[in-house]
């Protein structure tokens, strides 16, 4: 089987160019895979299927979904919401209408209005402000032939938004953790929160929370790693809370070596986020390999990590209260951190093993290719069968026969 | 309680999967539950027939029967466990290993074309659909067990079984080395044949019937291993006892073997056995040097190791009883017990 792979790469820096480059080796001792050049407009000639990586940033991804819009394929969807691509793809490029017709399809006249509203810019930009509420998926969804999702959240969003075909459910893969020497920013217990740093990684959260548990654990350190989104003020923050001195440990951008290292040195990572455009975390893929304590927030992707691996604060009104108890318990016990720590490797080794991820990957694409003629071929026979025994179409018996094909997932 | 004991079947064939569940329903009924089984013709060819085929067993309704529940069903291989029941437990003795291991092998089943590929997933997604709604799931054996956490991430509980019944004993330890088996390829009584032509002293029975044997005996002959190897065809249960309780050691080397009974009866017999590092379930029970011995798959390697054997009959005795004291571990009672809880 031959297949056309449309994803950035690196050099360009993003993560879903790491992710490809991680997985591409794999996924090419199982399949015949040509990666397309940036730019491309179609799959190359002979290509059995067109695999496109389609995440948020339009920078990234554009080209590869106006090649995916020539030539339907199976679509990785990387972020559910993606307002910010499609406004890239329509705004960006003086097609308002474009725009205005998509927020209307998806989002009826309040849609197009709010739309014009944005474009006569009486109210801020939808997918800076709000593009939760406004995903836009359907952009790409219904050119998908199939999509590959990393989350269950982000498969029962496509069905609910209408996509009717297979969708399969492949987790991340994980980079295997590099011999680093962890680099440590604390005497106490070190609290790693990496990525970028702005309030809907719930940075004014875990500030409030660490500076709680420094009452009881004045050894604690917060290391932040990441750049400063513009017009967040991180130290008027830590100024107020008290956390400029001691208590934080800052490091800007790093590459990837230190950033191993800053992890390592680490004795809980943590990833919160809201709202969620449905995406998964490179950083929490890479604090599993390293087998640390996560604590995470209760939503998207991250709520279906497992209970053994991650604590889980929901984005609600006891929001600090429940990451202060979560700091809490890791900070003064040891064993739990331990017991964390181990499971989390262990499920970086038993589900996210990039070998694992590449039979899945190759499954859903064999089956994208061949799994129509497969259906048609069982539907045929056995509704040959059924009519040669009096079975009408619309019948009782009829449907049961259905029920049972699709609780088998046949047909 | 009701049991239903599920299994396909291929008409005019009869296996180790046959006898075993034949068997269970034996066990079961001797234990006052009143079991019944429950088989439906199995044809996994051409295209989508393996699918077609499968789906029969979802359109069964074995909740009830002649107006009385049942209350448990026992599904034992592909494509029985598709079958719908509040409480199924599958006991699994294999998948349908076309769409695993054997695929892209001379044993494999589909092809390159994308609909044979697709077919492949389809078969591997019926099984995690099928299995993953048991109520209780067992192997029965470690490799099975192992075989289905890689390919759909269901975890298992191993239970092993008993062998058939026969009259075990152990009259001695005489100068041959004893092969049962089906005789096909993945078996490889081959390597035994080969072991013998290295060493003048090695006599080999070779007990059982197959597509390999004319093979076989040609391989025999073409090594000069007239009157050193006699091939007996299918043997009784009373001839096959007898074999086993007065055979030196007991010769088991197929390829990746999901569990394999022989090295049990050997046991039963008091007898070492000699299998290969990558015979898979045999080396459950088989530990070298412990209650047998464990050789690379190589004619010399055998040869060397059942030569050994021949040698030092003192120390087969001995792993022969040690064996047997794991063999005797493995009971109807404990299975049943286990898989009714």
């Amino acid at each position: 089987m031959k297949v056309a792979y449309f994803s950035p790469m690196p050099p360009e820096q993003t993560g879903i160019a790491d992710y490809s480059a991680l997985l591409l080796p794999e996924l090419r001792e199982r399949i015949d895979v040509t990666v397309v050049r940036r730019g491309a407009r179609k799959p190359p000639r002979g290509a059995d299927v067109a695999l496109y990586h389609v995440g948020n940033n339009p920078d990234a991804h554009a080209w590869i979904v106006d090649a995916l819009r020539r030539a339907p394929g199976v679509v990785v969807l990387h972020d559910f919401v993606l307002h910010h691509l499609v406004a890239g793809m329509t705004v960006g490029r003086r097609d308002g209408h474009g725009y205005l017709d998509l927020m209307e399809r998806e989002h009826g006249v309040v849609g197009r209005l709010l739309g014009h509203g944005v474009l006569d810019k009486r109210i801020p930009p939808l997918w800076e402000s709000r593009p939760e509420d406004f995903p836009l998926a359907t952009f790409v969804l219904e050119h998908a032939t199939g999509l590959i999702a990393h989350s269950r959240y982000v498969r029962d969003r496509a069905r609910a938004a209408g996509f009717e075909g297979p969708i399969s459910v492949v987790p991340h893969p994980a980079w295997p953790a590099p011999t680093v020497s962890p680099e440590r920013r604390g005497t106490g217990v070190v609290v790693g929160c990496f990525g970028v740093v702005n309030a809907s990684k719930r940075i004014p959260e875990l500030l409030r929370a660490t500076a709680d548990v420094r009452r009881e654990h004045p050894e604690l350190t917060l290391l932040l790693v990441g750049s400063t989104s513009p017009g967040f003020d991180l130290d008027r923050r830590l100024q107020r809370l008290g956390l400029a001195g001691d208590g934080l440990a800052r490091e800007g951008w790093v590459d990837e070596s230190r950033l191993w290292a800053l992890m390592a040195g680490s004795d809980v990572l943590v990833n919160l986020r809201h709202p969620t455009m449905g995406e998964t975390s490179g950083s929490v893929i890479r604090g599993l390999s390293l087998g640390k304590p996560l604590v995470v927030s209760d939503v998207g992707w991250f709520s279906e990590l497992p209970g053994d691996v991650a604590l889980k604060v929901a984005p609600d009104d006891a929001e600090v209260e429940t990451l202060t108890a979560a700091l809490e318990l890791l900070a003064a016990r040891a064993d739990i951190r331990d017991a964390m720590g181990a499971a989390a490797a262990d499920l970086a080794r038993r589900e996210h093993d990039v070998g694992r991820v590449a039979d899945l990957y190759a499954g859903s694409l064999e089956s994208a290719v061949g799994g129509g003629a497969v259906d048609d071929a069982v539907l045929r026979e056995v509704s040959e069968a059924a009519a040669d025994v009096g079975i009408s179409a619309n019948s009782a018996e009829a449907r049961e026969i259905a029920r049972r094909l699709a609780e088998v997932e046949l047909g | 309680m009701r049991i239903a004991v599920v299994r396909p079947q291929v008409p005019f064939a009869r296996g180790g999967a046959e006898i075993f569940t034949d068997r269970l329903v034996d066990e079961l009924r001797a234990r006052d539950h009143d079991a019944d089984l429950v088989s439906v013709p199995f044809k996994w060819y051409p295209g989508a027939r393996v699918l077609t085929q499968a789906f029969l067993w979802r359109m069964l309704d074995l909740d009830e029967a002649d107006g009385r529940r049942i209350d448990l069903v026992v599904a034992t291989k592909f494509p029985s466990y598709l079958v719908r029941h509040a409480d199924k437990r599958v006991w699994l003795v294999h998948q349908f290993r076309q769409a695993y291991e054997l695929d892209g092998t001379p044993l494999g089943q589909f092809g390159d074309s994308p609909e044979d590929r697709a077919l492949r997933r389809k078969v591997q997604e019926l099984d995690r659909v099928a299995l993953g709604e048991a109520a209780r799931l067992f192997t029965t054996s470690r490799n099975v067990a192992a075989r289905l956490a890689a390919s759909t991430g269901l975890a298992a509980e191993v239970l092993p079984h008993p062998p058939q019944e026969l009259d075990y004993r152990c009259e001695g330890y005489g100068n041959f080395v004893l092969s049962v088996n089906r005789l096909d390829r993945a078996k490889r009584i081959d390597l035994l044949l080969e072991a013998a032509a290295h060493d003048a002293g090695l006599e080999v029975v070779i007990a059982g019937d197959g597509p390999d044997r004319e093979r076989l005996e040609r391989l025999a002959s073409e090594r000069g291993l007239n009157g050193r190897a006699r091939f007996t065809g299918r043997v009784s249960e009373a001839e096959l006892a007898d074999l086993y309780a007065r055979c030196l050691a007991v010769y088991y080397a197929p390829v990746d073997e999901d569990y394999g009974m022989v090295p049990l009866e050997a046991f039963l017999s008091e007898k070492p056995v000699l299998t290969t590092t990558d015979a898979g379930g045999p080396l459950e029970v088989v530990f070298d040097h412990s209650t047998g011995l464990v050789v690379t798959p190589d004619a010399e390697e055998i040869a060397r190791a059942l030569g050994w054997l021949r040698e030092h009959r003192d120390e087969a005795a001995s792993l022969g009883r040690a064996g047997n004291a794991i063999a005797r571990e493995v009971t109807w009672d404990r299975a049943i017990g286990r898989l009714l809880a």
